[in-house]
This record gives C-alpha cells, sequence and structure tokens, in this order.
C-alpha cells in the first residue's frame, strides 16, 4: 500500500516494459485516422465524415495508453478527442456530442476512457447529450487501463 | 469426437441421456428444447461458459461419448465478451426483450382467460379473437417480424439455432390456427389448450432467446450493426406507434380483468 492519497488521475506510476530488442523487424501500422481536425472544440458535426457514422469519442490519453488504438478502435470510425478533467468550455461539449446525435445522424457513438475516476466525466457528457437529444442513438463505453488493456466494455 | 461437436443435440442425449444432466449442470437447458437441432459445437460456443467451465464441461462430455479423447471447442474470435454469468444487452436487443415482457405479462392471464371460458356467446368468442389479434399483430407481426426480418438477417441463415428459432415461430402460428379452428367448431376445450400450449411455447423461446441467443448475437454484432439495427427497429416503432399503445392498453385492461384470478389460480 503507498501512502499515496492525492487524485488517482494524476498518480506517478512507471511501467516496466523491454525494449525491442536491436534488429528485430518494427512492423509499420498504418494510421486509421481519416479526417482533421479531432479536438471536441474544432471538430464540425456538418463534416461529412461524420454523417451516419460511428464515431468514437476519445479521451486524450486513450490513444497513447493503447498501443492497437488505430487497429482495435479507430478504424472505420470518425473520431472526436476531449479530456474531460482539463478542458475549458464543456457545455460546449454537450452541445456537440448531441449535434452528432441530431444533425450528423451519426450510426453510434463508442466512448473510449482511461480507468482514472476523472475520465467518467466524458460518459457523463455523452449521457447528457443523449438524455437531451431527440434523437436515439445507441452509445458504448470502453473503460482501457493505464497499460492499455480493455477493462470493460458495455451500452449505456 | 469432431463427429459428437458437429450433431443435433436432441440426437445426442437420445444416444447419451447423461449428457442432458452435465449440460443442465451448467444451466444449459436442451433437455426441454422442443426442436433440438443446435450443434454441441454451437451450443459451447452460444453459452459463452468461462474458460475453466468449459474445459471441464468437455471434458465430462467427452468421457461419456468418446472415452479416452481430449476435446476442446476453439475460443478464438469470442473474446468480445462481457464476460460470463452477466447479461447486458445493447440498445436494439433491449427493445427486444422490453416486447418480451409485454408478451409474457399476456401469456400468464391465458389461463384466467380460458377458465370458464363461454364460445357460445358472441361476448366469449370476442374475448378469444382480442388475444388472437394481440398474438398476431403484437407478438408476430410486429415483435417476431423484427427479428427475422431484421435481426436474424444480419447472420447465416444455415444456423441451426436460427432454424430453431424460426421452428418456434412457426409453431406459435400452429396453435393460434388452431385456437381460430376450435373456436369456428364452438370448442372451449381446444381453444384453452391451444392458447395454453401457445403459452408454454413463447415462455420457453423467450427464455431461450433472452438467456442464449441475444447475448451471442450481441457479442458477435459489429457496432455498425448494431446502429443500424436500432435505427431500423426505431422506424418500425413509428410506424406501430399507435398500435403499440393499444395493445399495451389491451394487457393493461386484461391485468385489470384478471390479475385476481391469476392470483387465485396460484395460491
Ligand atoms: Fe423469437
Ligand atoms: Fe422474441
Amino acid at each position: 500500500m503507498s501512502g499515496f492519497s492525492g487524485c488517482p488521475g494524476s498518480r506517478m506510476l512507471e511501467f516496466q516494459k523491454e525494449d525491442t530488442p536491436e534488429g528485430a523487424a518494427e512492423v509499420r501500422i498504418a494510421s486509421q485516422l481519416r479526417q482533421w481536425p479531432i479536438q471536441l472544440h474544432l471538430v464540425s458535426p456538418a463534416a461529412p465524415y461524420f454523417q451516419g457514422a460511428d464515431v468514437l469519442l476519445a479521451a486524450d490519453c486513450a490513444a497513447f495508453a493503447m498501443g492497437n488504438f488505430h487497429n482495435e478502435h479507430l478504424k472505420g470510425k470518425g473520431l472526436a478527442i476531449a479530456c474531460p478533467k482539463l478542458d475549458e468550455g464543456q457545455e460546449a461539449y454537450v452541445a456537440k456530442i448531441r449535434a452528432l446525435f441530431e444533425e450528423a445522424r451519426i450510426n453510434t457513438l463508442t466512448v473510449l476512457i482511461m480507468q482514472v475516476p476523472c475520465c467518467q466525466g466524458l460518459v457523463a457528457l455523452a449521457t447528457e447529450a443523449l438524455r437531451g437529444s431527440s434523437r436515439k442513438v445507441p452509445v458504448r463505453y470502453v473503460v482501457a487501463s493505464l497499460q492499455g488493456e480493455v477493462l470493460q466494455e458495455d451500452w449505456l | 469426437m469432431e463427429q459428437f461437436l458437429q450433431s443435433p443435440i436432441k440426437e445426442l442425449i437420445g444416444r447419451f441421456p447423461a449428457l442432458g444432466t452435465i449440460l443442465e449442470d451448467y444451466a444449459i437447458g436442451c433437455v426441454p428444447c422442443s426442436v433440438g437441432t443446435c450443434l454441441l459445437r454451437d451450443i459451447v460456443e452460444i453459452h459463452n461458459l468461462s474458460p475453466g467451465d468449459e474445459e471441464e464441461l468437455m471434458g465430462r462430455i467427452a468421457a461419456v461419448v468418446a472415452p479416452g479423447q481430449a476435446v476442446a471447442v476453439p475460443r478464438s474470435g469470442r473474446d468480445r465478451a462481457a464476460g460470463p454469468g452477466k447479461v447486458s444487452y445493447s440498445p436494439p436487443m433491449k427493445m427486444l426483450v422490453e416486447e418480451h415482457r409485454r408478451i409474457l405479462r399476456f401469456v400468464a392471464l391465458i389461463p384466467a382467460l380460458t377458465a370458464g371460458l363461454d364460445v357460445e356467446s358472441a361476448e366469449g368468442r370476442g374475448r378469444i379473437l382480442d388475444a388472437v389479434d394481440f398474438i398476431r399483430s403484437y407478438a408476430d407481426r410486429f415483435h417476431h417480424a423484427k427479428e427475422e426480418d431484421l435481426l436474424f438477417a444480419c447472420f447465416d441463415e444455415g444456423l441451426e439455432i436460427l432454424k430453431a428459432m424460426h421452428e418456434d415461430h412457426r409453431r406459435g402460428r400452429a396453435c393460434v390456427q388452431g385456437v381460430l379452428d376450435a373456436l369456428a367448431r364452438r370448442d372451449a376445450g381446444g381453444v384453452a389448450r391451444n392458447l395454453a400450449e401457445y403459452g408454454e411455447i413463447l415462455t420457453e423461446h423467450i427464455r431461450k432467446e433472452d438467456e442464449i441467443l441475444y447475448p451471442w448475437m450481441d457479442r458477435n454484432l459489429t457496432t455498425r450493426q448494431v446502429g443500424e439495427l436500432y435505427a431500423r427497429f426505431r422506424e418500425v416503432d413509428e410506424t406501430f406507434l399507435e398500435a403499440g399503445e393499444r395493445y399495451e392498453a389491451f394487457v393493461r385492461s386484461l391485468e385489470g380483468q384478471y390479475l385476481d384470478a391469476v392470483a387465485e389460480v396460484g395460491r
């Protein structure tokens, strides 16, 4: 038991990893990103790549934690990223997610968050947007561990 | 052993009755199933046991059907599971499960509905015709059509489990025809028998869908398919909106009339 009693989202941890051995084949993984911009404040629900799409709303940290983020989570989806802990103007986030439901008429929304408690805020934003939306859409959430494993996934 | 994995379960249980008891230990209720054409391989996969339980189950089955041979059903491609034991439905599946609740509320009223039934009076016959209308319009045209036309269409129609589900729907329809035929003959016993059989088929059928089929489908549908199914189901709901309210009112009024009687029968 460590004596740490602060925010688990800011708690310092180090993961021991083996470096890839010298000379081992480095596999080039193609990016699955098919749009720009990606930050939730910057994206427009009117963008063609959101219309009728399956959309991934990912916490900023998720792509760094998950080794196979592109192939397992981003592939085939439109993307928006946000941090529910540090970003300003989160009322605008609720309105924008709602516009994805109502105007872009997206097919599904997947909210990908980290296991730290503050990250639940992103699911809360999506839940609030769905509640206020005149058009209902299946919303799924996926919780990733700090080492990028999927800990939990379910539909709202 | 491979040949046993590819065999219909009813046939296997017929040859090796001990299998039925073994499956029941893992809450796999194939013995009472009226169809039983599902393959052993699919049954093991569809029930999504934990790896430990699955290994133990396969070991026990092998000891009965093929002593001395080790067997396993590959678990690959089944890793999207929410985890064994926990049932959590996607939004389109939730819609179907809620429809099941309404159908089961109706089924629970069948004994009271047919107790002391008077088929000679227009009033008594009307009561049965209303029930038939609920079954045909709500349970069949609305709910079963969603399943057959939209949900099952996402899967390979040659799957034995889907054939078994279609067969249940068909048997339900045959019972309803039986009710109408008996009514035309003014045969109150025949009406009651056919409705009771309908209730039994649907109760078992809904249990299979809620506990086995839908969770398995949810594990195999892509996110894209879940979204599309949800949108299509909502379109169906839109066109059925007024009728949906009418059938809810119908079940509620039957409950108002008969719930005391149902409690009486249960006592
Ligand atoms: Fe069904
Ligand atoms: Fe059903």
